[in-house]
């Protein structure tokens, strides 16, 4: 309960007419509650809903995240899932043995066959570890043995924009707080002169759809766990500058002004939200200073240039928002949200994923790279994969030349690495066809269970009520992974 | 005292119960009890405590000289009998007696013997004789004695140990996984009742011969086959199912604990196998690996109590102070840049100094006075000093933190020097240190001088031309 939102129960917002109806009712209800239940004025100080926020429930694995989003779902028959029977059995139609009811999106629905698609791309063994990892992606496989694949990823939504807000929110429908929230919210900041969730967006040649600030916001959590969208360029933060005209000593003069008065009206009705506010002008004051020095890459060695690729210092691109990503996290952001959208190849898939793979493959095992010679993959966790997976079969007519793949929710792929998990394993195996989990499923709220373990919340305990009901980022399902926690 | 005829029916009774139990004690190998007699034996856990307090009270009454009532004599005479002798009969039912036992079972005996002896003297008004005082005190002892050694038969021999000394004993480096994973575990949770003096479903868990020689329904751990050893579906069993292991309510193994027996029978349960013939990605050697790290809440149990208004007082907009964990009183501290340095926002933090384990100082302009301060934090164990003016006389100034694991020291100016500090950092266990002055002979000798190290020297050569050389998408050939 020490979770809800303290103003409610301001004392000053009780009326005599209220405080006299509630006393008579609430004394009486005391004794007989107390006869009743003997322990009911025991406080519970061993729970741990009761611990105050901003505080880790316990030991944490990872103090930040960044999360490398790939909107559009990367197929997972090009990526890490291995599966040479599509090659052996092309052409042929999916068993309905394997496809066992599975719905399908309006795009495949009136389709008559659907005749499995061979991988677009020659697979190989990788690191001690032997992982199976797709040439689209020679760089992370170089680094094979610092992440962890998950193979056997499943959700339940079918088209993207419920899916990724699936993803984000651990709900398809939208309006609940982003996980970035939900992290800030149970963490506070590291960093109080920036975000504690930030967000980077890019964008490859592929098929892409719409990204939406719904995405990050922080729903009913406060206004200050909501994610920042930092742009690329000369005005990272929208409306963060001062006009033309107005020096910083100005601008320290008016906030001080303003944030009189505001503490005056706080003195009046003990509203919390007043404070948060002349907080939140006060962050965005300093971040006047401090987000333009975070952001600008041109101090970093020619050797990092060279290990992110030479796009890093092209503003905008996935690359650039990699090292960014690394100097924010730095900098005590909890966390680091990027997106690259592209990923939805329901067509030419051959091509365009070898784009997409171009663009991100280098900057995130750079990424990781950089972070693990940081100590800093000793406690960041970093995260990379889309909101769902990709059918074996063709979507359209069959033509080994060009074809696509259609939305799969059944089974995908996505790695992770540092942070407390295990590196250099493959968790999870799907069947011959790539269709189906046959060991080890991790659903999304398993997903967001075990990152909040490794961030050191349960998620079980991290609630916010609202409407009269708590909620939580995993709803009322997940389950901690342990296999996946080093 | 007078005689009447009401007494003397009780004095026969108690003459033929000791009549009885010496004929048991003393022809024990040649009595098969019937099974009835055999479950009046289960009641021996009930009655036994009618003579230790009864018999305590009429001590008190002799020692001090009072009177004693001869009925309340009479009763705590009778019930000593009985529970000697239905101790015996629950004796019988372990097939082999462990020593506990023996000597619980002889001194039980021996309660009931002396207390009749007593009780005769104490008939013929000899109760009050310097021998029959010291009867008396003999008798104390030998119902101490024989209570704490029945206790240790129920409840297993370190019942009473300290709770300091049952905690596990540290994982020494490359473990032996019997021996110093897998038989602690059992130690703790299971040896209580299966042991030589109480052999439940005679399984005897002491030694690893015994383990796998199994029980009562033939061996209960199947080498290779975790899935199907008996051992393992009973700790698997739900809490409430008779038999779960171990039985009622007593605190059951974690999920951990019982992952690694798992692992261990699966992987053949050998009583040789060390950690590092383990593949590493076996599952086995993380949980091991988890075990060999103290529980860090436990570590930090004992650091002073600091209070969350002196934090407050401590954070500012470029200091963030944070517990690690709930109601830890072990802080980690980072520090940002201000606009405006002063060595002051660190040195202010002398107050809580002992009470940090984790310090973040990366990228700051710190000088001697700062360092000053890091050294004086005893309790350190992470540590960022990367990209700060330091150098080798100040990597000098930590040679006392003794707990520090975690060091950052990379993009610095130190050099040669430092790795003698280095070298003699018990506790550390991973140092980043790339770019700064040390020699590439100073690193591989140290390198060589603590091989359980991670030394970071960054990203690797070849790695690193890879990343150089190779454009993304090498050649996509058209199939
Ligand atoms: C409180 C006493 C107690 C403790 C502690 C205890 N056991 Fe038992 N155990 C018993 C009893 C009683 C039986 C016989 C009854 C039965 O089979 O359920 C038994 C039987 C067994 C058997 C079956 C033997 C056979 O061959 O039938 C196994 C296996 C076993 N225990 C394993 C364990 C393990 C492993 C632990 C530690 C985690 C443990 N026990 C701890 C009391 C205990």
């Amino acid at each position: 309960m020490a979770n809800d939102k303290k103003n409610n129960e301001s004392p000053l917002k009780v009326n005599r007419r209220h405080f006299f109806s509630q006393l008579s009712v609430g004394i009486g209800s005391l004794a007989l509650g107390s006869l009743l239940i003997p322990d009911l004025f025991k406080s519970d100080t061993e729970s741990l809903s009761s611990m105050p926020l901003g505080i880790p429930h316990f030991a944490p694995k990872a103090k930040r995240i960044i999360y490398l989003f790939q909107a559009g779902a990367p197929s997972q028959l090009e990526t890490f899932d291995h599966k040479p029977t599509l090659r052996k059995r092309m052409g042929e139609d999916l068993p309905e043995s394997i496809r066992n009811g599975q719905r399908l999106t309006g795009m495949t629905s009136e389709q008559k066959t659907f005749p499995l698609m061979p991988p677009a791309v020659e697979f190989h063994q990788h690191g001690k570890s032997g992982a199976w990892i797709s040439d689209f992606f020679p760089h992370i496989a170089k680094i094979a043995d610092e992440i962890c694949i998950i193979k056997s990823m499943h959700t339940e939504a079918i088209n993207h924009d419920p899916a990724i807000t699936f993803f984000q929110t651990g709900s398809q429908i939208s309006g609940r707080p982003s996980m970035g929230s939900w992290m800030s919210y149970g963490l506070g900041s590291e960093n109080k002169n920036l975000p504690s969730f930030v967000v980077l967006t890019s964008r490859g040649k592929g098929n892409s759809q719409g990204l939406y600030s719904k995405l990050w916001s922080s729903g009913f959590l406060d206004s200050k766990h909501q994610g920042v969208l930092l742009r690329s360029g000369k005005d990272p933060v929208l409306y963060l500058n001062d006009p033309d005209g107005i020096s910083r000593s100005d601008k320290r003069h008016l906030l001080d002004q303003v944030s009189s008065l505001n503490k005056l009206h706080h003195v009046e009705t003990g509203d919390d939200e007043i404070e948060s506010r002349i907080a939140q002008y006060e962050m965005a004051y300093r971040m006047q200073m401090s987000v333009p020095d975070v952001m600008d890459v041109s101090k970093e060695p020619e050797s990092i240039i060279k290990l992110y690729g030479e796009d890093c210092q092209v503003p905008g691109t996935y690359a650039a928002n990699a090292l960014q990503a690394r100097r924010l996290a730095e900098n005590g952001v909890r966390f680091i949200q990027l997106y690259h959208q592209g990923w939805d190849q329901h067509g030419n898939l051959h091509n365009e994923m070898a784009g997409q793979a171009k663009d991100v493959d280098q900057a995130s095992a750079a990424l990781i790279m950089d972070l693990k010679q940081r100590g800093m993959l000793e406690d960041t966790l970093v995260i990379w994969g889309g909101e769902f997976g990709r059918t074996n079969y063709c979507q359209g007519k069959f033509d080994p030349k060009n074809y696509g793949r259609d939305h799969h929710p059944r089974a995908f792929s996505i790695f992770m690495a540092g942070g407390g998990v295990k590196p250099g394993i493959t968790y999870g195996e799907t069947d011959e066809f790539g269709y189906n989990i046959i060991e080890n499923p991790v659903h999304i709220n398993d997903f967001h269970a075990t990152l909040m373990y490794a961030m050191g919340l349960d998620h079980e305990q991290l609630t916010y009520k609202y409407q009269g009901r708590r909620f939580r980022l995993t709803d009322v399902a997940g389950n901690v992974i342990n296999d996946l926690i080093a | 005292m007078v005689y009447n005829n009401k007494n003397r029916w009780f004095d026969y009774a108690i003459f033929g119960l000791t009549v009885f139990l010496i004929f048991c004690l003393l022809f024990e190998q040649y009595i098969e009890l019937p099974s009835v007699v055999a479950w009046l034996g289960r009641w021996h856990p009930m009655v036994l405590h009618f003579p230790i307090v009864l018999l305590l009270i009429v001590l008190f009454l002799g020692l001090t000289g009072r009177p004693i009532p001869r009925s309340l004599f009479v009763v705590a005479v009778l019930s000593a009998l009985v529970t000697a002798i239905s101790g015996f009969f629950l004796g019988t039912e372990s097939d082999s007696k462990g020593e506990l036992l023996v000597w619980h079972q002889w001194m039980g005996a021996g309660v009931a013997l002396i207390s009749v002896f007593w009780y005769t003297l104490d008939g013929v008004g000899l109760g009050q004789k310097f021998y029959s005082k010291a009867l008396q005190i003999v008798l104390i002892v030998l119902i101490g004695f024989t209570g704490h050694y029945g206790g240790m038969v129920t409840h297993g021999e370190d019942f009473l140990a300290l709770p300091l000394n049952k905690k596990r004993k540290a994982i020494p480096e490359n473990p032996m996984i019997f021996a110093d994973v897998v038989n602690p575990i059992l130690d703790q949770n299971c040896v209580a009742c299966h042991n030589p003096n109480k052999k439940k479903g005679s399984l005897l868990m002491t030694s690893w011969a015994s383990l796998l020689k199994g029980g009562e329904s033939g061996k209960t751990i199947l080498v290779g086959d975790s899935g199907n050893s008996e051992l393992i579906r009973r700790l698997l069993l739900p809490l409430d199912d008779e038999e779960h292991m171990p039985p009622d309510g007593k605190k059951p193994l974690s999920p951990d604990e019982i992952k690694i027996l798992e692992r261990w029978i699966a992987l053949g349960a050998s009583d040789t196998v060390r950690l590092d013939q383990l593949a590493p990605e076996e599952s086995l050697v993380g949980l091991v690996k988890n075990l060999m790290e103290p529980d860090p809440l436990v570590k930090w149990a004992d650091l002073p109590k600091v209070a969350d208004s002196t934090l407050q007082n401590l954070d500012s907009d470029y200091v963030t102070i944070e517990r690690v964990s709930g109601n830890s009183q072990a802080l980690r501290i980072d520090v940002y840049l201000p606009p405006v340095y002063d060595a002051k926002a660190i040195t202010d933090l002398k107050r809580i100094g002992s009470n940090i384990v984790e310090l973040d100082l990366s990228g700051l302009p710190i000088g001697v006075e700062e360092m000053a301060f890091v050294a004086s934090c005893a309790n350190l164990e992470w540590l960022e000093l990367d990209r700060t003016p330091i150098t080798d006389a100040e990597v000098e100034m930590l040679r006392n933190l003794k707990q520090l694991r975690m060091l950052k020291i990379y993009n610095t100016k130190i050099g040669d020097q430092s790795a003698a500090v280095l070298k003699e950092m018990e506790n550390l266990k991973r140092v980043y240190l790339w770019e700064t002055g040390l020699s590439s002979a100073a690193l591989v000798e140290l390198k060589l001088k603590r091989p359980n190290v991670l030394i970071d020297t960054g990203i690797d050569e070849e790695t690193k031309a890879f990343f150089v050389a190779t454009d993304t998408i090498a050649k996509i050939e058209d199939k």
